[in-house]
């Protein structure tokens, strides 16, 4: 029941608050079982949210309450339509909708000077973060705002493939909105970074997945993008090329307003992070200290690799306690509408 | 059995639950992904001419890279399917009787026919099949739609030669009771570029708006085909218009005169094969569907700019 009705109310059980909100008869909206008057939900353990005034020269992205949840063709059964006739139309099509929620509620504010990690285990929705994070998918609610359009150094996204390295790079650097005079003066810097000089004539497809993806690190880090999002990119690469990976990026970073990191390797992540954001089943756990997020994860994912289910559900509720989630509330009709620029300096 | 889900406990605190609220003042942030206005849309595209023209050139060099022929392929499939449809139409089942100069009418009309439905197909699948390069950088997506309108126009040129070199030479060969018009070149000929330009705009109206509707459903690619088909068999690309006018429908004529593509088709042919020019009504009809389709397309294409990132 639960994998079916994926958004179902978590207050379902006769938990205490419901009893007292049943013994005070506070009224339920029906919709989605949360109190009308939800600052009174849990009216003798909680007050009045504090108010924050943010400065706004700090900031530098807003994730404004962002939720997400993908709605994609699938013709296996494992996700049933809810209705009869559709389920009917499933069974004829062969094909039908299937509904994937990744992330729900997110809220945080990212100031200036800031390197956020991004930790969790796989499928917990980090991937998906990053993608509202760059605009490239509009959450199903909430928004996400920034200073300037972030960009995404990953790995994944391999370039045209029937055309050649050199090729590549130049379409790669206009694309990112440069002048073609800029591309120029980029190309040798983005030559020597890939190390790829003997390769460049070659189409694309001939390359190993290795040297496509020294490709595109190298074209992507060549513009200095105030908001930067990293996934993954660190660890690809023989040894050789990682030390000049680690050059550039700590050159990008520093000339970077935010940097967004997600990687697996939690050395990483706490040597180069001042904050981490732990996200488990598409919400937030946890967000704070490298070293204190770090250690609960660990110990969350080594109780869960030993099948420890209730050791780790320890873990997951005492990091759960400690988050202090914030809401985010923008003064006098100031909530940003206008669009940024697709083009990068 | 333990549930799935085991870590969610109902009396944790509610998610979203805040405890304090970050008021802040949004007017130096921009909304990620947001969708400009429509002159700063197209403001941007300017700004992005030289990623429309690489992108364009860079392509026309590497298409048919993975045959063993290449680009000889551009020319040899209009070439062969000219053969065949004459074989079929011309001699077997006669649809060029009472056509002049039937071959150079033939040449034309598949030509320019494969041009026009390669282009429109290639332009609808433009943000559907480039989702790498959509999902790895920022630009106006409209891009990737007339780069692959003009990638289509930069490969077709060597194609356009080949059509004109045929028509000239084997053009009016005498097929049947036809009468002899000798086919010679004269400015007339020009003609041509104004109305490949304003078939252009029609494609890349058509283009943009299917693009947008293959990458909401795919199903559209099915329909695409359909219409190509349909679009073939109305267009007079292998029969004589007469065959219209006979079948004692006059809205069929009218449905036809309303065709661009049979305007395009039929422009060219008076002004390559019979030296003359062709009804002005064509010109106004072609001319009006040029001008709606960009504006009618560029707008449903822009209204879907958000859309475009997501998986399917």
């Amino acid at each position: 029941m639960s994998t079916s009705t994926p958004q179902a109310p978590r207050r379902n059980k006769n938990s205490d608050a419901d009893l007292i909100a049943e013994d005070l008869a506070i009224e339920f909206d029906d919709r989605n079982g949360e109190p009308v008057d939800s600052w009174d939900d849990s009216p003798f353990t909680q007050q009045t949210p504090v108010v924050q005034p943010v400065d706004q020269k700090n900031i530098c992205m807003v994730v404004d309450d962002a939720s997400m949840t993908y709605r994609v063709r699938s013709g296996t059964d494992k996700h049933e339509s809810s209705g009869r006739v559709s389920r009917v139309i499933k069974r004829i099509t062969g094909s039908g909708w299937a509904e994937v929620p990744a992330l729900s509620n997110l809220s945080f504010i990212v100031s200036r000077g800031e390197s956020v990690g991004v930790i969790g285990t796989n499928g917990s929705g980090k991937s998906t973060l990053m993608k509202l994070l760059t605009g490239k998918v509009r959450p199903t609610s909430g928004e996400v705002y920034a200073t300037s359009t972030p960009v995404m150094l990953g790995v994944n996204a391999a370039l045209v493939k029937e055309i050649s390295g050199r090729e590549n790079i130049r379409l790669g650097c206009l694309a990112m909105g440069l002048s073609p005079e800029q591309t120029a003066a980029k190309y040798d810097q983005i030559v020597e970074i890939s190390g790829l000089s003997d390769a460049l004539e070659m189409p694309l497809k001939t390359y190993s997945s290795g040297m496509s993806s020294r490709l595109q690190f190298a074209i992507a880090t060549s513009v200095d993008p105030d908001i930067l999002l990293i996934d993954e990119a660190l660890n690809t690469g023989d040894a050789q090329f990682r030390q000049r990976t680690k050059e550039r990026l700590d050159e990008v970073r520093a000339n970077a307003g935010a940097v967004f990191l997600v990687s697996h390797s939690l050395g990483t992540i706490k040597q180069m992070c001042t904050r981490v954001i732990w996200i488990e089943q598409g919400e937030m756990l946890a967000d704070g200290d490298p070293q204190w997020v770090c250690s609960q994860y660990e110990e969350y994912t080594s109780h869960k690799s030993n099948g420890r289910k209730r050791a780790a559900q320890v873990v997951y509720e005492r990091t759960r306690l400690q988050l202090d989630p914030v809401k985010i509330d923008f003064t006098s009709e100031s909530r940003p509408k206008k669009a940024g620029s697709g083009r990068s300096r | 059995m333990a549930a799935p889900v085991l870590e969610r406990a109902d009396d944790a605190p509610e998610p979203g639950e805040a405890r304090r609220v970050a008021q802040l003042d949004g007017s130096n942030l921009i909304r990620v992904g947001a969708r400009p206005g429509l002159f700063r849309y197209i403001r941007e595209i300017w700004s992005f001419r030289h990623f429309l023209y690489y992108d364009s050139h860079s392509r026309v060099s590497s298409a048919n890279s993975y045959d063993s022929l290449g680009r000889v392929w551009m020319i040899l499939n209009p070439i062969l399917f000219g053969t065949a449809y004459f074989f079929v139409f011309g001699v077997l089942l006669q649809t060029g009787r009472g056509v002049d100069n039937f071959l150079g009418y033939l040449i034309i009309g598949v030509f320019t026919f494969r041009f026009f439905t390669t282009a429109v197909s290639g332009g609808a699948n433009a943000i559907a099949g480039n989702q790498r390069v959509v999902q790895a950088f920022n630009f106006p997506r409209a891009c990737l739609v007339i780069s692959t309108t003009v990638r289509e126009l930069f490969s077709s040129i060597p194609m356009f030669f080949v059509m004109a070199l045929l028509v000239l030479t084997v053009g009016d060969t005498q097929l049947g009771d036809a009468a002899d018009m000798p086919i010679s070149l004269t400015w007339h000929w020009l003609l041509f570029f104004p109305c490949i330009a304003l078939a252009l705009m029609v494609m890349l109206g058509w283009s943009l708006a299917l693009a947008r509707a293959v990458n909401a459903h795919n199903d559209v690619k099915h329909l695409i085909s359909f219409g190509t088909r349909i679009l073939f068999y109305t267009s007079a690309v292998f029969f004589g218009t007469e065959r219209w006018t006979n079948a004692g429908q006059d809205w069929l004529v009218t449905v036809m005169n309303l065709n661009p593509l049979f305007c395009v088709l039929d422009i060219i042919r008076h002004a390559w094969i019979y030296d003359g020019f062709a009804d002005p009504a064509r010109w106004i009809v072609l001319g009006s569907w040029a001008v709606g389709s960009v504006v009618v397309g560029f707008l449903i294409f822009w209204h879907g700019e958000e859309s475009y990132g997501k998986e399917r």
